[in-house]
């Protein structure tokens, strides 16, 4: 833990947001420390996949994240899953659920929160912004850093590291290819189709580029909105 | 064994001490109903001896289990979201039975999540108590704050009170700070209202907004008890053995055997789903109509929601008994009557989606479920309940100043000031409402209208005091299963034998097999009968045979294993007729093996499992045997043995006349007192239980591993002749 104590030494600025100083001063420590891993002055390359949410059309039932945590950990967990659905009973749809993927940011603060190259672009599976454990030194500010509520990069208390969504490239429990060329569990186990998959990146001002219209004509006709 | 959480929280209120069970120690159950009587019997009948036939629900010896299965929690299909409750019920008459009930959502995935299977609840609290479980911290905690609110408002209180003020919609922190520890979901809370906090032998416990667990009236037992509520929080994991072959199974089930969104076809309309068991879109069974703007709500892991949530949240999570208990306005079997109208509406027509909504008050309809689901009433009890009210309104016995005394309004039925009225007595104990919390048998009891209402048949509690679901005079299986077990069956799994050739005939779209064919693809998974096709033969001529009796018989066992123990939901499973499989071949048989298996690692055949339900089913009878059920007790109300209506609807089924497999109509008739006799004996010797008193036998029960259990019955005195 002596990157951490170090860390620890980086003191805020008065005045500056506690999540804008880890931002800032996470970016410049990392362009100092991990200047491999990140080109001065350049952005870092877009990820190659992305999911898109249909929340009107998500049934509550959680699949996705007893899918998530099955493929990625071996075991059923719903603090450990990458997706993660935050409902309300007693709310009027569709205000009663929310989805909360990773975003694989453009510019993703979690990414620039880690000073240990842990939280990374990994440019062999399609630019996914993910966790490398072995690296990840516990400090939680890549968790602090998603500005996005629920989080979206999450605390593994049993294992002690950070982790996030990795677009399925990593899944020691799933046969197949995951990653942006291959399947994503989410994906593939959501039983509304509520949750697609793209190359293309959604815009990403507010949530409209993320939360789309999944619904179809057979939709409608089992008496559900479909605009 | 993977699957399980390793540990059963065992809580008496009495002492305050809270202690834990070993789950191997029950592994052999499966889970779920297995556990809970194995535990009933083990805590109640051997270590305190109590006399089972001197206590009932509401003294402080019974003991409540809150069950789980090892698949609660994970992805396999219709197999993760249920609990199930047991206990001795209030509900039931003449005997207050030992009894179960059960409930979808998220409650027992949460508790699997916090690290238990399950939790016994025994003795009574001094005061109001909730108990407040967050992983493996678990406490008793006072209730005062909480007794009085309705089952919403004592939930958001518990969700508001666990979350530390901070709210939902992030991560919160779970168990004492700095752990690490988090979620994004709220509790879980299982709670009673206030027909709860009144000891209401018509209350529930409720989950979230439309989840209840009502038949037994085991919301009066936890009132009994001081218990308001219990939350619980779970962080942890929930092993799997093989994580590959889940998702392969998954995978295979739902692409072989469910819905696709690309196959749905709008003219088969609502009822494209009710037969459908495995196969269910994600269509709600409601009795209102639904409005555009609405989504499908699922229980845990369910690949399809059968309740909506809805805008502006009216009727949330609300369908079937509770979304037409107060303006669908039907005497009888809801179904059954559902099924005339169509009849007489449909023609040879298509049935379009929305023609089958009985209710064009939709939104009192949603106030009047949200209502029984805060005030935590039974819509079991109020479905048939309500209309007899409204006869005896008619009639000129019930309203302001007639021999039964009240102010309700019936001149404004079907307006929400009645319902809510009548509702708000019940939960206070008002007026009739005092009368009316003891049930509509016991109410009519008091009212010295029993008999006369159950032999006319305007009082619809035709077996063990309990409303009328299927008619047993129709649906044998339902009603033979009930009168046999402690409550309304509630196990859809053979309705499509009824359902799917009625529809497809009324729909004009023809027969999909031929009757032969239909019959086999229900009896050849029913092991070990499987070679008994006439177990399908709902004929008159057949209807007390021992082919008969060997369905009910099989039908207790799977239920008892799958449905109630491993906690396959009953609207999917079993699933043998489905409309996407080939050959309509359905999942069952094969299915809940293999989930089974790749959960827990334990490779379990078929016919074994129907083995392990024979034992649970012998294990509940030895139970109800020492509270006193004898065969003569098991008994139809008066008006079954009468004629069924003829204008309620005639099924279209499968029958077998002098060898020939016909579809046919099956409906006028009623149950014969004395072949009914008959029929039991033929049951009993099917069971290998005493045919003059429908007692265990040591033989029977010695084969299942249950020697002790013979001991006890014979120090007793309750030991089945061989």
């Amino acid at each position: 833990m002596g990157n951490l104590k170090e860390r620890e030494t980086i003191k805020r600025p008065p005045g500056i947001s506690r999540r804008d100083f880890l931002k800032v001063s996470g970016i410049a420590v990392m362009s100092v420390r991990f200047a491999g891993c990140i080109i001065p002055g350049r952005s870092i390359p877009a990820a190659e996949g992305y999911l898109l949410i249909d929340t009107r059309k998500c049934q509550g039932c959680m699949t996705c994240m007893l899918a998530c945590s099955l493929v990625h950990e071996g075991f059923e967990s719903l603090s450990l899953a990458r997706i993660q659905i935050v409902q309300d009973p007693f709310k009027g749809f569709p205000d009663d659920i929310n989805i909360a993927q990773c975003r694989q940011c453009e510019e993703p603060a979690c990414l620039a929160a880690c000073r240990f190259g842990a939280l990374h672009v990994d440019s062999t599976n399609g630019n996914i912004r993910t966790v490398d454990p072995e690296k990840c030194v516990g400090c939680q500010e890549c968790v602090k850093a998603c500005p996005f509520a629920p989080g979206r990069s999450i605390w593994d208390f049993q294992e002690n590291h950070a982790q996030k969504c990795d677009l399925c490239a990593a899944t020691s429990f799933w046969d197949g290819q995951g990653g942006p060329g291959g399947n994503q569990a989410c994906v593939t186990f959501c039983p509304m189709k509520a949750i697609a998959f793209t190359t293309e990146m959604p815009v990403q001002e507010g949530d409209e580029g993320y939360n789309v219209n999944l619904r179809d004509g057979i939709w409608q006709s089992l008496g559900y909105p479909a605009d | 064994m993977s699957g399980y959480a390793g540990k059963i929280l065992r809580i008496n209120l009495t002492s305050g001490v809270i202690s834990e069970l070993d789950t191997s120690l029950y592994e052999a159950w499966g889970g779920g109903h297995g556990i809970g009587s194995a535990i009933f019997w083990e805590k109640v009948v051997i270590e305190k001896q109590v006399d089972l036939s001197a206590i009932d629900g509401f003294h402080e010896d019974n003991v409540v289990t809150i069950m789980t299965s090892p698949l609660t929690g994970t992805l396999a299909a219709g197999a993760s979201a249920r609990t199930e409750v047991q206990g001795i019920g209030v509900q039931t008459y003449p005997f207050e039975w030992f009894t179960r009930s059960g409930f979808g959502g998220r409650f027992g995935p949460m508790l699997k999540f916090a690290g238990w299977d399950g939790v016994a609840i025994e003795g009574r609290a001094d005061s109001p108590v909730w108990i407040d479980i967050r992983d493996g911290e678990v406490e008793i905690r006072d209730a005062s704050t909480l007794w009085g609110l309705d089952t919403w408002e004592a939930q958001e209180k518990v969700w508001e009170e666990v979350s530390g003020g901070t709210g939902y919609g992030s991560w919160v922190e779970v168990g004492p700070a700095g752990n690490g520890r988090k979620s994004t979901q709220r509790p879980a809370v299982l709670t009673i209202g206030p027909a709860g906090e009144q000891l209401c032998r018509v209350a529930s416990l409720i989950h979230d907004a439309g989840n209840g667990s009502g038949q037994g009236g085991f919301g009066g037992v936890w009132g009994s008890k001081n218990l308001k509520a219990i939350s619980v929080i779970g962080t942890g994991t929930i092993p799997v053995a093989n994580p590959e072959s889940l998702l392969e199974t998954r995978r295979w089930a739902l692409e072989n055997f469910t819905f696709s969104q690309d196959e749905f076809e709008p003219s088969m309309g609502m009822w494209a789903t009710m037969p459908s068991n495995f196969r269910s879109f994600p269509v709600p069974l409601l009795m209102w109509q639904r409005t555009e703007q609405c989504r499908p709500q699922a229980c845990f892991g369910c690949q399809a929601g059968c309740r909506c949530r809805y805008d502006p949240g009216y009727g949330n999570e609300s369908s079937c008994k509770e979304s037409g208990y107060y303006t669908s306005m039907m005497m009888g079997s809801q179904q059954v009557s559902h099924l005339a109208s169509l009849q007489a509406a449909a023609g040879s027509q298509a049935l379009p989606l929305k023609d089958l909504a009985a209710d064009d008050a939709p939104d009192v309809s949603k106030q009047a479920a949200d209502l029984a689901q805060q005030l935590g009433i039974n819509t079991g009890e109020l479905e048939t309940g309500i209309p007899y009210l409204r006869e005896l309104y008619m009639m000129g016995v019930l309203g302001p100043g007639r021999e039964i005394d009240c102010d309700l309004p019936f001149d404004r039925f079907g307006e929400y000031e009645l319902v809510e009225r009548l509702l708000t007595m019940i939960a206070q104990r008002e007026g009739i409402g005092d009368d009316i919390a003891e049930g509509f048998t016991r109410a009519a009891l008091r009212w010295g209208r029993l008999e006369e209402d159950l032999q006319t048949g305007i009082l619809n509690n035709c077996h063990w005091g309990m409303a009328m679901h299927y008619d047993p005079r129709v649906s044998l299986e339902w009603g033979y299963g009930t009168v046999l077990d402690a409550r309304d069956i509630n196990e859809h799994g053979f309705c499509p034998l009824y359902m799917i050739p009625t529809l497809s005939q009324y729909s004009g779209k023809g027969q999909p097999v031929t009757a032969e064919e239909f019959a086999k693809i229900f009896s050849e998974r029913m092991v070990p009968y499987h070679d008994d096709p006439l177990m399908l033969d709902f004929s008159s001529a057949n209807m007390y045979s021992e082919h008969v009796a060997k369905l009910v018989a099989w039908h207790r066992h799977y239920s008892r294993f799958w449905i109630q123990s491993v906690l396959f939901c009953d609207l999917q499973f079993p699933d043998f007729f489905n409309w996407a499989a080939p050959g309509y071949r359905g999942i069952t048989g094969e299915g809940e093996p293999r989930f089974f298996e790749a959960v827990t690692g334990r490779e379990l055949s078929f016919a074994d499992s129907i083995e392990i339900g024979r034992k649970i089913w012998n294990l509940d009878n030895a139970i109800w045997t020492l509270q006193g059920r004898h065969r003569d007790e098991v008994q139809f109300a008066d008006y079954i043995y009468e004629l069924h209506p003829a204008e309620w609807a005639i099924f279209t089924m499968p029958v077998n006349e002098n060898g020939e497999w016909t579809y046919g109509p099956i409906g006028e008739r009623s149950i014969d007192r004395t072949q009914f006799e008959e029929f039991k004996t033929r049951y009993y010797g099917i069971e290998g239980w005493d045919p003059d008193t429908g007692w265990p036998t040591r033989s029977t029960l010695a084969s299942l591993g249950l020697g002790t259990v013979a001991d006890e019955l014979e120090n007793k005195g309750k030991l089945g002749q061989e």
